[in-house]
């Protein structure tokens, strides 16, 4: 899509981003896909459906993805999980931050926007609270701190950092050869140990959220680095990735586009604003969620119980806009759209939001019990 | 119905419904019912899974004003 300029594919790219979050937020509502009660079931049950539900949505990302990859109408190494800078200790403490943050706060990034069409007043305030905390992480106050200390411990890699690039330049060998190979191990080990689950084979919902979920972040890539992708912008003679705040191929991702939103909304007269992936994607998952709520007639207003809750919720929320920002995304932005390309990045994410959020539920069974 | 202890986990939301019935259930005998009342819709789906998986009974779970009542029965 060369010919085109950036100004019109904006529209495309904004109103795919639009439409796939709209079936995000409707068949996340439907499924009771949510990352944090994955690990909830798991911890506090011993029921690892759900967990299988978001690793079921990883697998078909991971081969959906690299296939797009593969195929050559995506590149991944323009996206800014596979990066060689390997913030390994941002990777670790955001990660375990937005876990504890998301179980404060009843769910992650997308569960919130999740919420928020069904009618839970929390959530609008988790959203605020995330909102504001994501950008002084990504702009201001939080953010010395994630740059000045979080960023330092870092280790610049030979080449970029997901696992077929390590393994090509440790064991040698054709880089798309270790990215096939890879990408059927990974995803393929994924949905045989999903499968393995007798309760998921019987549950179709279980299937549904996993395998829409993910070929939505496949879609997802497909909209923001094949039809978005400008190899040369008439004006400045540069790549462009239309419609996108980090400037890279995006796909999914929920805690620095609900700062982007508010950021749009605040500085609304200023023309040089615009309607972006991410931001339209979190108004597509509300949006969607919403209309489910609606023609579900399961649409219901909730608020806090007392002081304690609206704390908890609003510490949720910081903590969440903190972690998400520092460790470069949250359970979908890292745990499915950054896990997809493979980067070691986000699967360490992905293990340390877990951790954090296990230990979370952990301590808070312990605080009533004493 | 009677229940030998109620929980009220209005205005929560998950985990915290589960947690503070596993906290209940650890104060009550075998063949004790609790009885629980919550308000988030997920709540419903969760003590399904909550039942099967620890194998205490769910004797009913039904949706009045806008509450959900859970009745379980320990094992």
């Amino acid at each position: 899509m060369t010919e085109a300029s950036p100004a019109q594919l904006a529209p495309y790219v904004t109103g795919g981003a639009f439409v796939l979050a709209f079936i995000f937020g409707a068949v996340g509502a439907k499924t009771n896909f949510c990352t944090m009660g994955a690990v909830s079931d798991w911890v506090n049950m011993g029921d690892t459906s759900r967990l299988r539900m978001w690793l079921l949505a990883i697998a078909v990302a991971i081969l959906g993805t690299n296939a797009l990859h593969l195929a050559g109408v995506v590149d991944l190494s323009k996206s800014i999980f596979q990066a060689p800078r390997f913030i390994w200790l941002a990777y670790l403490v955001g990660g375990f931050v937005f876990g504890v943050g998301m179980t404060l706060g009843s769910g992650c990034g997308s569960k919130t926007l999740i919420r928020i069409g069904g009618g839970n007043l929390k959530s609008v305030v988790v959203f605020m609270f995330l909102g504001v905390a994501a950008y002084m992480t990504l702009r201001g106050l939080f953010g010395s701190f994630r740059v000045g200390v979080l960023e330092k411990s870092v280790i610049t890699l030979a080449g970029n950092q997901d696992l077929p690039a390590i393994f090509a330049r440790l064991l040698g060998g054709e880089l798309k050869t270790w990215i096939l190979a890879l990408s059927l191990l990974v995803g393929g080990s994924l949905l045989a140990f999903v499968y393995a689950s007798k309760e998921v084979r019987a549950n179709f919902d279980y299937t549904l959220g996993g395998v829409v979920i993910g070929l939505l972040v496949v879609a997802g890539w497909y909209v923001s680095g094949a039809i978005g992708h400008v190899a040369e912008d008439p004006k400045t003679l540069e790549e462009v990735f239309v419609a996108t705040n980090s400037g890279r191929m995006e796909s999914f991702s929920f805690v620095a586009p609900m700062a982007f939103v508010l950021e749009y909304l605040m500085l609304w007269t200023d023309t040089s604003r615009i309607v972006t992936f991410g931001i339209a994607s979190a108004a597509g998952v509300i949006a969607g969620s919403a209309a489910y709520a609606l023609a579900t007639r399961t649409f219901r207003w909730e608020s806090f119980r007392d002081a304690e809750d609206t704390a908890s919720h609003m510490i949720g929320g910081v903590l969440m806009g903190f972690g998400g920002v520092t460790a470069l995304g949250c359970t979908v932005g890292q745990g499915i759209s950054g896990f997809s390309t493979l980067a070691l990045g986000s699967i360490m994410t992905f293990v340390a939001i877990v951790a954090g959020s296990a230990a979370t539920m952990k301590w808070q069974y312990w605080r009533l019990m004493r | 119905m009677n229940f030998d202890k109620d929980l009220d986990a209005r205005g929560l939301n998950c985990p915290l419904p589960i947690l503070r019935a596993k906290k209940a259930l650890t104060d009550m005998q075998s063949g004790q019912i609790l009885r629980i009342i919550a308000t988030d819709p997920g709540s419903v789906k969760d003590f399904q899974a909550f039942c099967k998986q620890t194998g205490n009974e769910l004797i009913s779970q039904t949706e009045a004003d806008k509450e959900f009542v859970v009745l379980m029965k320990r094992k």
